[in-house]
């Protein structure tokens, strides 16, 4: 008995030896099927983009890639130039819609392909006009830079950015329309999460916020700043009824907690009651 | 009314005589503690499992477009249905924390000593079982948790060689985890594992019946105790009766489990609830962090830090049967572990062993 009582000590004890870094191994191992953002990133596209035999301009566009809100979003590289990122073969052949880089004034169409509203709206403003006219107007690649591109917020909008090519007045006019209900939003969208945190999912009201951000965010494109101010109200209201909703939620939770410490007070009461009598029988 | 209802049941089945013979008159020792009510308070918890999960069951769709949303259903429009649904998550944990402490008690009183050795085996089964319900009721709310928590824990038996791969398709029902494994899961989780749970409890209650609580190891009478030839029936030198003294502190201990959920309820609600708990199932996006729930973590984390899988899953394997059989293993007379530094040595480096894996997993 002694001896197995040994052999057991000596082994758990002796367990941690093994213990160096064996969780990228244990991963691997124990999943059949490589997770789905490995999958991405097991690309041939990211194999030749990373290999020394790429031009070093290239080479460094997988790492901005994976700093992207697309990225965090599972959008890879064959989601917008085609082609296919899982046979060498084929990576780059026009037969798996291979596209690869858009030229300047190509590049609105090649966003587009996902972003559509935003692209309808872009086509009708000063932006989209300058370049489709003269070639040199801005395009998307100028704002929201091209691999690296972050969440879309109102810090895109800034001074110097905007003063390459004109004045800011009508580019600050445009921001303080946003402000409020960006702000608006950026909140409305913490409560959802906090909400969900607490165990409530809200699947309409996020659609419903998602859907007004896309169609709010489609609008300022067209860098109408009456046009933004007239359809503010219409958003204002569209964010109050989810917020009101959201609010309702919140009193909801209070009420959860207060009816639940109401519970827990009738089984304390109930403890010291049973403990009482208990006390009588002791003996 | 009230005196003509039991007299009328008196008189049908003698239920004076039954309160008498059976709760009165059946003893338990003096030196019991505390920590013999935790089978009861188990007992009860599993009730409770029972009797939420029927109120679940009614709104509860076991299909991968609808599982998710039924259970927000539940938690958002159903009155009073996020309480019910709360009471069933946090008193599942709550629960096996007692049936762990249960067990702990048992070993450290040195109660699972002949003639009690079958009833240890029971209980460590009902442990497992118990352990099956929580794996398999996770899977049901179809959150990105719960998905992935299964897609890691249904790899694991792919350690074995030959037959691994076939348990892993068998407990999926395929390649991955999929709206068939969640079909198997539920079909496990209502009405496969309570039957058989039911009649592992009913042995496992008929042996203590039968034989009597046993005393601590380190009490006074456990001294006294003569050695088991053959059967009887445990005889105390002071005991006192099982019914009103005992059942009140078997009251008072489940109030206390009560006041402990609604505790956690009130003031933790997220304790045993994560953020991803509460994310619909997303096949194609792996969370960054992928981790069973907090009972499962320490045998998870023990299989990363082992580097030969199968070697890992063998030593798992291989300590449940001890736990399972240690009954049957450890045949020395002394009960008292005081008594006993080695194996009080080696219980306390694996429970310490099995807390600081859980918190290791928990927070690597």
């Amino acid at each position: 008995m002694r001896y197995l009582l040994s052999i057991i000590l000596v082994l758990v004890v002796s367990l941690p030896v093994y213990a160096v870094n064996f969780r990228e191994l244990f991963e691997r191992e124990f999943l059949s099927k490589p997770w789905t953002i490995e999958r991405a990133e097991e690309s041939t596209c990211i194999e030749c983009h990373t290999s020394d035999l790429m031009k070093p301009e290239l080479r460094n566009i997988p790492q901005e890639w994976k700093k992207s809100w697309h990225y965090k979003n599972d959008i890879s590289c064959d989601d917008c130039h085609g082609g296919d990122r899982e046979d060498k073969s084929m990576a780059m052949s026009h037969k798996r819609g291979f596209v690869g880089k858009p030229g300047y004034s190509e590049v609105p169409d090649f966003c587009g392909k996902c972003h559509i509203g935003i692209l309808k709206n872009y086509k009708m403003s000063g932006h989209g006009r300058a370049l489709r006219y003269t070639g040199t107007g801005p395009n998307c690649v100028t704002c929201h830079g091209s691999h690296n591109i972050q969440k879309a917020s109102l810090d895109i909008i800034y001074e110097r950015r905007c003063t390459q090519c004109h004045s800011y007045e009508r580019a600050k006019a445009i921001k303080q329309a946003l402000f409020d209900i960006e702000d608006k939003m950026g909140r409305l969208e913490e409560d959802i999460l906090s909400l969900r945190a607490q165990g409530v999912y809200m699947d309409e009201e996020e659609r419903e916020l998602f859907r007004t951000k896309a169609e709010f965010r489609t609008l300022f494109h067209t860098i109408d700043v009456n046009l933004i101010k007239d359809n503010t109200e219409k958003f204002s209201e569209r964010l109050d009824a989810i917020d009101a909703r959201v609010k309702d939620t919140f009193k909801e939770l209070v009420f959860r907690r207060n009816y639940s410490i109401f519970l827990m007070l009738i089984f304390i009461g109930m403890a010291v009651i049973i403990s009482v009598i208990s006390n009588r029988y002791r003996e | 009314m009230w005196k003509t209802l039991r007299d009328g049941i008196d008189l049908r089945i003698g239920l004076k005589d039954l309160i008498e013979t059976k709760l009165k008159g059946y003893r338990i020792p003096k030196d019991t503690n505390i920590f013999y009510t935790l089978g009861i308070v188990a007992l009860f918890a599993y009730m409770i499992m029972a009797v939420t999960g029927y109120f679940l069951l009614i709104y509860y769709i076991p299909h991968t477009e609808q599982a998710f949303k039924s259970v927000q259903l539940i938690m958002t429009k159903v009155p009073y249905g996020w309480l019910v649904r709360m009471i069933h998550i946090v008193a599942s944990s709550l629960m096996l924390i007692v049936v762990s402490l249960h067990m702990i008690s048992i070993f450290i009183m040195g109660s699972y000593k002949r003639p009690r050795e079958v009833t240890w085996f029971l209980g460590g089964l009902l442990m497992l079982i118990t352990l099956t319900f929580c794996l398999s009721g996770y899977l049901l709310p179809w959150s990105q948790r719960s998905y992935w928590a299964t897609t890691v824990t249904t790899s694991i038996p792919t350690a074995f060689p030959v037959i691994g791969d076939y348990i892993t398709r068998l407990l999926r029902g395929g390649e991955h985890v999929t709206g068939v494994t969640l079909s198997r899961f539920f079909a496990l989780h209502v009405a496969f594992l309570p039957p058989i749970f039911l009649g592992i409890v009913g042995l496992h209650i008929f042996f203590i019946w039968r034989i009597g609580l046993s005393t601590p190891g380190f009490s006074k009478s456990a001294q006294h105790e003569q050695p088991w030839t053959g059967y009887r029936r445990t005889t105390y030198p002071e005991s006192y009766p099982f019914y009103p003294n005992f059942v009140l502190k078997e009251a008072l201990m489940i109030t206390i489990f009560f006041a402990l959920t609604f505790f956690i309820i009130s003031f933790m609600p997220n304790f045993f609830m994560p953020e991803a708990a509460n994310t619909p199932a997303n096949p194609f996006k792996t969370p960054v962090h992928v981790k069973p729930e907090w009972y499962f973590l320490a045998p998870y984390q023990l299989l990363r830090l082992i580097p030969n899988k199968l070697f890992g899953i063998t030593i798992q394997i291989l300590l449940i049967i001890l736990f399972l059989l240690w009954p049957f293993i450890d045949r020395s007379e002394e009960r008292n572990i005081l008594k006993r530094p080695l194996l009080l040595v080696l219980f306390l480096v694996l429970l310490g062993l099995w807390v600081v894996l859980t918190i290791w997993g928990r927070y690597s």
